[in-house]
């Protein structure tokens, strides 16, 4: 009976230490960014190593107070968003009208949008400065959600659908029978019973956007609609050279909002990926 | 009340048939069962009355009106489905309420019928539970309360009780049919078990492969066989089937013969006998054959004989024992033999 108590005990030890090393092996680059981010900016760039770093929050007042970082924030917060909402709105239906309707070409439409996932973004990157230059939409966050949507609506569209095929076809059919019309049945019934889908699917649209850089860049000229990932690009050119502390620190703020995201909704998130796959997981 | 004609329904997805030549006068608060093997067009048959599907011929009429451009939610039936199709998100409540809901009855009057409901089947205790915290029979007897709630024309029930285990499903058998009774509803009942088919109906279809193989009262349906599909299907043990000839009024086949047959019958014929009108005997002889295995039930022992290449089955007394290999006689009650056609299987009269 000891032995046995003491044996489990060890188990549970070894256990902890190798997922503590696996967990710090995953969190290495973050904390290294925090230790850059933290530190003066030539102790950085200086090539003997340093045990002790000195604490220095020079680039937190430098990224604040020389730069307008809040409203980089704030432009990332609002494209981000306006973009998973402009998704969800067109992509639920899609995905129902793609998941229970018979017509013909379904499956091809459901082909085609997963294509636009297919080509490099470089591709279309001048047509689209084009339209919408001609549309008036430059420098504005309006073009930089119209965008995150149009690049993430594939795959939204996709993983909802997939949920929206695991519901057992019964359910509707019930509901019909008990009077519901088609938006009922997709409101009411459809899409509580795929939450845990919709919120997969939007967070991953989230991550996607907020690591845009290309497009962002071409649309956003001035600080007016740059984001977060486009101000990285600012410290690294110009007089100053490569200000690696505040690409740190502004790399590191980029991670800690997804990072408490996927925190919050941690259990829909991981029931969301296994229920997509396995039926009536 | 309603009344339900379906007249030569047929249902096809391309080159598959569902239902081939549907015929059925459904009467106003009867309770009709249809009874087959899986693929059969039972069900499908079913969903043509709910509207959930469209005939690719024939009309479907409930008290003299055309049904078969209505949509589902237009035609005022109710449907139990065998997997139950209880919302997961709603409680039991707003399942109940969700038809009333739906068809904008005034909300003051809603509790009350879900009330009703819930306590026609018992489940005024668990109003507040989610479906998924309920047990199998509890869940079927939410959705029968949702089928219910708002009183419909007609009822539609697919397989019910299938998901049940045997207990549970002979009470909710009893239930279903007070229920029936108690509301007169016109109702239709998709099974494919003969023992329900044979306790609840009024007048059973028996269906095979998209036809209608026999309507009637479960006692036609049981003493008068159609042919040899029907005379199979029902009671269990089914109908000994053996497959001989008739000569000079005298059906012989191994191990079995059995004279008295009627003067127009000779060539290939398949005589059939059930179980129980079967006895074991040393007098008029009509069948020998070896034990080849003995069923003790209880109050019944079910005595399998081999004769030939064929087994036949007995129902014999309770007390009933015979070492396996023994040799067996067997005689068979003359007015309970049924004779088919060798061919077609269908009966002869």
């Amino acid at each position: 009976m000891a032995s046995q108590r003491r044996k489990r005990g060890e188990n549970l030890v070894i256990r902890y230490l190798i997922l503590g090393a696996w967990a710090l092996f995953c969190l290495m680059p973050v904390l290294w960014f925090l230790s850059i981010g933290l530190r003066p900016r030539v102790e950085i760039i200086t090539p003997q190593p340093i045990y002790w770093p000195t604490f220095s929050l020079d680039a937190w007042h430098m990224i604040w107070e020389d730069w307008p970082m809040a409203k980089y924030l704030r432009n990332s917060i609002l494209a981000i968003f306006g973009s998973v909402l402009i998704d969800l709105v067109l992509g639920i239906p899609a995905a129902y009208s793609l998941a229970r309707y018979q017509y013909r070409g379904r499956d091809d439409i459901a082909f085609y949008i997963l294509s636009t996932r297919m080509m490099a973004p470089a591709i279309v990157a001048i047509p689209i400065f084009f339209l919408f230059r001609n549309a008036g939409l430059l420098d504005t966050i309006w073009a930089l959600m119209l965008i995150y949507a149009a690049i993430n609506l594939s795959f939204v569209t996709w993983i909802i659908r997939s949920y929206m095929l695991d519901i057992p076809k019964e359910l509707e059919d019930a509901a019909r029978t008990d009077g519901a019309s088609d938006l009922r049945i997709l409101w009411e019934i459809i899409i509580p019973a795929i939450l845990p889908g919709i919120i997969t699917a939007s967070v991953i649209a989230m991550i996607f956007a907020i690591n845009e850089f290309l497009f962002t860049l071409l649309i956003a000229s001035t600080p007016n609609a740059y984001t977060m990932s486009v101000a990285l690009a600012n410290f690294t050119g110009g007089s100053d050279g490569v200000i690696y502390n505040a690409i740190a620190l502004v790399a590191f703020l980029a991670f800690v909002p997804v990072f408490l995201v996927v925190v919050a909704i941690q259990k829909h998130l991981s029931r969301g990926l296994t229920m997509g796959a396995v039926k009536g997981g | 009340m309603a009344r339900i004609e379906l007249n030569g329904i047929q249902k096809r997805w391309g080159e598959v048939w569902g239902v081939r030549d549907v015929n059925i006068d459904i009467a106003d608060e009867e309770f009709l069962v249809l009874l087959g093997p899986s693929g059969c067009g039972k069900t499908t048959t079913m969903r043509m009355i709910a509207g959930l599907e469209e005939p690719t011929e024939g009309e479907i009429v409930m008290d003299g009106e055309m049904m078969n451009d209505i949509d589902p939610r237009d035609r005022d039936v109710a449907m139990v489905f065998q997997g139950y199709a209880l919302y997961p998100n709603m409680t039991i409540y707003e399942n109940i309420r969700f038809p009333l809901r739906m068809r904008g009855v005034p909300r003051a009057q809603q509790d009350a019928h879900v009330r009703r409901a819930a306590g026609l089947v018992e489940m005024t205790d668990y109003l507040d539970r989610k479906p998924g915290a309920l047990s199998g029979g509890q869940r079927q007897r939410a959705a029968l309360a949702r089928a219910i709630v708002r009183e419909p024309q007609v009822f539609l029930m697919d397989e019910p009780l299938s998901n049940l285990d045997a207990k549970l499903r002979q009470a909710m058998r009893v239930q279903i049919k007070h229920i029936q009774r108690e509301l007169r509803i016109t109702t239709v009942y998709v099974t494919h078990d003969q023992i329900e088919a044979m306790t609840l109906a009024d007048r059973i279809v028996i269906m095979q492969s998209g036809l209608i193989q026999q309507i009637g009262t479960p006692d036609e349906i049981y003493n008068d066989p159609a042919n040899t599909f029907v005379a199979n299907f029902i009671g269990s043990p089914p109908m000994n089937l053996i497959e001989g000839e008739v000569a000079g009024g005298v059906f012989t086949a191994p191990g079995v013969k059995v004279p008295g047959m009627p003067a127009a019958v000779s060539g290939k014929v398949t005589l059939g006998v059930r179980p129980e009108d079967c006895h074991v005997t040393e007098n008029d002889i009509n069948l020998t054959g070896e034990v080849y295995g003995v069923e003790p039930t209880g109050d019944v022992t079910y005595l399998t004989l081999q004769a030939g290449e064929k087994l036949f089955e007995i129902k014999a007394d309770r007390t009933y024992r015979a070492p396996l290999g023994a040799t067996e006689n067997v005689r068979f009650d003359a007015d309970r033999i049924y004779l088919f056609d060798g061919e077609t299987g269908e009966r002869l009269r």
